[in-house]
């Protein structure tokens, strides 16, 4: 796979520049976090993988691994979910 | 809270999905809009909630994903019920229930009043009783304007009142006239002639007259029931004799300084009341005359207080039954004469005549000096002494009418 660039890309710059909420522009996804027990994923596609101890999660961006114990996706809609439980590593992938 | 009731009242189904690709079925159910929440993984299962509604779409993911479902539980409102359809009581007491709640709705149960200060509840309460306002009336034959012209025409001083219905409370705003500014006379009334004269003894200390003839001045000393102006007004003509008399209703500012007695007297002990022991209490539920209790109030106390709360059953603000509820207690107390000490005495005393003088200012009258004193007996605390004030000590007398001495047309010549 292509290793992406350090610099930021134009559609980055130009939402910078128009100062438009890069969340909704770009795609990106967004985490939100309460204490380390509660964790909001909105713009995702899907679950690649989910266990107690690890949910894989695909995204426009690319994956997101969320590791820890007693993971449980307390509700999962088109837009939101909401993972509980005690979360330990988060790790972006290709 | 409000998302978990919906689910409740819609049902929904705890599952369990098993097969090759558990994530898929996931993904595609997030793509077809159907709610998963609660989530579980064990063991290459996932188990998870899914409403009715979601569940019927599942078929073709199933086939898609060649998963299985296995439902595990039946949750909510639909599936209580399914469960109890053949107990006919059920439902037929939640019919009735709810029959009963609409049935109570349709009447006014509470009136309430805000805004009054001289006119009680009471007073507003039995003259729309007279008119038709009562409790337990339908709300259907509630008129607000009509009460409010009622109310207004009945009672001069309230200036302004609104009537409305919420719920089964009937609320009614009023505002009373607080300036109490006197009513003018009918101007278009002929006024009966009337003399001014002194309502108490002592002496005029200034009189300012606007209509009649002046008979005192100022430093005149004046007896009860004496002549202060008359109503009635010479006409003369210029040779100085009295052709006419004109008649007024006397008008005049007149301030008299007199003299009042006060007396006033107190025991000097007082019967204290000291509780002992628990007493009684006994709940009750009030329908009406219909009450039912429990407890006993039933007792041999010599000395004994009762109390009673009770309170209106809301159902919801602005919704109420008419049932009562509340507690009665009786509690035993003995009596222990206990006697005043000196300056509680001299406070009390001094209170009710502070009160007693004020209430003379209220009514324009001036204090100028007082010899009030406290005389301590046995039994008795006697506070008197004399008031010297200055106040409008009038009343009104009918003028006598003096026929005019018609001259003879010879006289005239």
């Amino acid at each position: 796979m292509k290793e992406r660039s350090e610099h930021p890309s134009w559609k980055m710059r130009m939402a910078q520049a128009a100062d438009m909420p890069k969340d909704v522009v770009l795609g990106v996804p967004v985490l939100s976090m309460l204490g380390r027990e509660e964790l909001y994923i909105e713009n995702y596609r899907g679950i690649l993988e989910y266990t107690e101890e690890l949910i894989r999660v695909q995204t426009k961006k690319g994956q997101i691994k969320v590791t820890g114990c007693r993971l449980q996706i307390s509700y999962y809609t088109n837009d939101e979910m909401k993972v509980t439980g005690c979360v330990k590593t988060i790790e972006y992938g290709d | 809270m409000i998302l978990s009731l919906l689910r409740y009242l819609q049902g929904y189904l705890y599952i369990r999905i098993v097969g090759y690709s558990p994530e898929r079925f996931i993904n595609l159910c997030k793509h077809h809009r159907i709610t998963l929440w609660g989530m579980r993984a064990n063991e290459r299962a996932y188990e998870m909630y899914i409403s009715v509604k979601g569940f019927r779409k599942l078929k073709p993911i199933l086939k898609k994903t060649n998963t299985k479902v296995i439902v595990k539980g039946k949750y909510g409102l639909p599936f209580f019920l399914h469960r109890r359809r053949k107990r006919k009581m059920l439902f037929a007491g939640a019919i009735l229930c709810l029959a009963l709640i609409y049935g109570l709705s349709l009447f006014v149960w509470d009136i309430e009043i805000t805004g009054n200060y001289t006119r009680t509840d009471e007073q507003i309460l039995e003259y729309l009783e007279d008119t038709g306002v009562v409790h337990g009336m339908r709300k259907g034959k509630v008129d607000c304007p009509g009460i409010v012209k009622d109310i207004r025409k009945q009672f001069d001083d309230i200036i302004w009142v609104s009537a409305s219905l919420e719920g089964t409370r009937l609320k009614l705003a009023i505002k009373e006239n607080s300036d109490r500014t006197v009513v003018p006379k009918d101007s278009t009334k002929e006024a009966t002639p009337k003399d001014i004269v002194a309502s108490k003894d002592g002496i005029v200390t200034r009189i300012v007259t606007r209509k009649g003839t002046p008979v005192v001045t100022a430093g005149t000393e004046v007896k009860k029931g004496d002549l202060l102006v008359l109503g009635k007004v010479d006409i003369i003509d210029d040779a100085g004799t009295v052709v006419n008399y004109q008649y007024h209703e006397a008008d005049a500012d007149i301030d008299i300084c007199t003299t009042q007695t006060y007396e006033d007297e107190m025991a000097a002990t007082y019967e204290e009341k000291s509780y002992q022991g628990i007493g009684r209490k006994r709940v009750f539920l009030k329908f009406g005359d219909w009450k039912v209790t429990l407890g006993f109030l039933k007792n041999n106390y010599e000395h004994s207080s009762y109390l009673c709360e009770e309170k209106q059953v809301e159902l919801l603000p602005h919704f109420f039954l008419p049932f009562l509820y509340g507690i009665e207690s009786v509690k035993p107390y003995t009596i222990k004469e206990t006697k005043y000490s000196d300056e509680k005495l001299k406070e009390y005393l001094s209170a009710r005549f502070s009160r007693f003088c004020s209430e003379l200012e209220k009514k324009g009258v001036q204090i100028l000096e007082n010899d009030v004193k406290i005389y301590k007996g046995n039994t008795v605390v006697r506070a008197s002494g004399t008031l010297t004030m200055i106040e409008s000590a009038i009343e009104f007398r009918d003028t006598q009418i003096t026929p005019i001495e018609k001259m003879s047309e010879g006289e005239l010549k």
